[in-house]
């Protein structure tokens, strides 16, 4: 019985190195991907031991002493890691919670259209901001909302309201940050409810069409319910990213006088790591981040599939 | 079922008050999308006084192309346009072949140690090393203040590689069988039938790409350090908020730092997105295509 199995077991591993003999060019193609993955993304995921260590860039990595979690303890402790937290949270929530409706009313609505060219027309619009950078986005941004010479203040002035210092104070700065978010991204992001509303069954709606149902009834027992899993799944993945922000729209817009609203996680790891050149502290917050997200998404994805939905790990 | 199909088209052609506010709405929020863009133009060809005095909002007025004179009178800018350029074009062309290889590859069925590199690839996107191991590494193989900072670290996307596996997996099988049998090698099958079966998703990942290279200046802003390297948006940054970053107590509204007017500042704004907007029409049919082919899940 033993024999047979190694001789089994034998032939296979016969069979498999023949298959690897013979897709000997697929590996050599990979060469170059896996050098890549293994220098810029490995690499600096073993370069989060100096978040462990007391980092001196003279003696390197390998020769700085270890600290265990005395840098962590340090960051905990500070004042200004906390308050990048919470805006990092507010900002996100604050986001989620305009732009996640937003986007799925936009995507309801354009489906509605039939007239194809109005359809392809403004679809082409919508994305459009999508693609423009965020350099770009706050400088315009800054021309628009500017206290002093803005072009919306300088309407609002003309209807003889007072200006508002939309870049100045710290909850108007939200609302100007919010905007340009919205602005830009929520039209790019009807595409994927628009491709799951295209895979809704039509004979669902003609049947509820003859059986006398509403538009708004057809709406909220057929579309919804057809693209839910879409909607939960994007709600999972844009949940297990609270942690993270993008660094390019607090940087760009923000500025001294709302620093207390507009200092991020991300905005914070640069001004340390990259300015400060302090790096264990910079990596530990990152990697503090990481490890934050990793939990929410396996606890989103679990509540997910609690309530009957498909997760996504 | 023929009084169906007419009541069908009847619910078609019908137009109610719902569709009438729907397509209203529609087109206000495409016009909300467009007036930053107009406001921008307008600011650009704007005269001086005009601009000062705050009475521009939709429409240029005294019509004048000083602005631009002067920005592409300026060497520095064609500089970091030929900069920009030079980086997206090689960076794109890497990561297209980096990703559609990686692609190809590993839509191979029977290929022993596939997984194991799927995942090998996979995990980084949850799992990364962050802003200064990375910004560690650059320095350590010696990228630093060289045009290569800016696109061997983030040469390959790997969700632009999922994207482009899926789109792989769904090709017609046969046509590869036959041309396996006839004798043609991997490298053969790969350019003669899986690239130009691939490129409505090679169009849509090359915008993706280029778009991320020709936009990125945080790339620039930690690895450049010599002023001749600046990428446009770089540049543009340092044009639109000079002195407000690094300087504490700068002021919020730039009054009095000012150097530029608005309107050279809105009219470099045009200069370096106008590229984006002439090759967006001609890829933008494609993407549609791509994002949903990446939705499908692998």
């Amino acid at each position: 019985m033993k024999q047979t199995d190694d001789k089994n077991k034998a032939a296979l591993r016969r069979t498999t190195w023949k298959q690897i003999r013979k897709c000997k060019w697929l590996y050599i193609m990979m060469i170059p991907v896996l050098a890549y993955f293994v220098v810029f993304r490995y690499a600096p995921i073993g370069g989060i031991v100096i978040a462990f260590k007391n980092y001196n860039v003279f003696k390197g990595i390998w020769a700085s002493p270890w600290c265990g979690f005395a840098t962590f303890q340090k960051i905990f402790a500070n004042k200004n890691f906390w308050n990048a937290v919470r805006n990092t949270l507010t900002l996100n929530l604050l986001n989620l919670a305009v732009s996640f409706p937003i986007t799925i009313i936009i995507s309801l609505m354009l489906n509605e259209v039939l007239h194809l060219r109005f359809k392809k027309v403004t679809q082409s619009i919508l994305y459009l901001p999508h693609f423009i950078s965020w350099v770009v986005v706050a400088g315009i941004a800054t021309n628009l909302f500017t206290q002093q010479g803005g072009t919306i203040n300088n309407i609002l002035n003309a209807m003889g309201h007072d200006s508002v210092p939309f870049l100045s104070d710290n909850g108007w700065w939200i609302f100007t940050y919010i905007i340009c978010n919205v602005w830009k991204e929520v039209g790019w992001g009807t595409i994927i409810y628009l491709a799951a509303l295209t895979g809704v069954d039509e004979t669902l709606y003609e049947a509820a069409y003859l059986d006398g149902a509403t538009k708004f009834q057809r709406l909220i027992y057929i579309t919804l319910p057809s693209i839910k899993p879409v909607i939960v799944t994007m709600l999972i993945l844009s949940i297990s990213s609270m942690m993270s922000i993008g660094l390019d729209a607090p940087l760009l817009l923000g500025n001294s006088k709302v620093q207390d609203v507009s200092n991020v996680i991300s905005t914070y790891t640069y001004q340390l790591g990259i300015q400060q050149a302090q790096y264990s502290e910079s990596t530990a917050i990152g990697l503090f981040q990481s490890a934050i997200n990793i939990i929410i998404l396996l606890a989103a994805d679990r509540i997910a599939k609690a309530m009957g939905e498909h997760g996504i790990i | 079922m023929a009084k169906q199909k007419e009541e069908k088209l009847h619910k078609i052609r019908k137009v109610t008050p719902g569709s009438v506010i729907n397509y209203t709405l529609i087109t206000l929020i495409a016009l909300i999308c467009l007036y930053p863009f107009l406001n921008v133009v307008a600011y650009s060809f704007s005269g001086y006084n005009a601009v000062l005095s705050n009475k521009v909002t939709f429409f240029p007025i005294d019509f004048t192309v000083s602005a631009y004179k002067e920005i592409l009178g300026k060497a520095s800018i064609w500089l970091s346009m030929r900069t920009t350029i030079i980086v997206t074009l090689v960076g794109t062309a890497l990561s297209l072949t980096l990703t559609t290889v990686a692609a190809y590859v590993l839509s191979r069925p029977n290929l022993p140690g596939k997984r194991i590199m799927s995942t090998f690839m996979l995990f980084t996107m949850y799992v990364t090393g962050g802003m200064i191991p990375t910004f560690l590494v650059v320095k350590g193989v010696g990228l630093y203040d060289s045009l290569a900072s800016l696109f061997l670290p983030v040469a390959v996307s790997v969700y632009n590689f999922i994207v482009m596996r899926t789109f792989i997996m769904g090709l017609p099988f046969d046509l590869e069988e036959a041309a396996k049998i006839d004798g043609a090698s991997e490298m053969q099958i790969l350019i003669k039938i899986i690239i130009p079966l691939s490129l409505p998703i090679i169009a849509t990942i090359g915008l993706f790409y280029a778009v991320n290279y020709w936009n990125d200046y945080f790339n620039a802003l930690i690895y450049i350090i010599t002023p001749e390297k600046f990428t446009l948006q770089l540049r543009l940054r340092n044009l639109l908020f000079a002195g407000e970053l690094n300087s504490a107590g700068a002021n919020a509204e730039g009054i009095g730092t000012q150097v530029m007017t608005q309107s050279l500042k809105m009219a470099t704004v045009v200069v370096s997105t106008v590229p984006i907007l002439l090759v967006y029409p001609w890829l933008q049919k494609y993407f549609v295509k791509g994002v949903m082919a990446g939705s499908v899940k692998g």
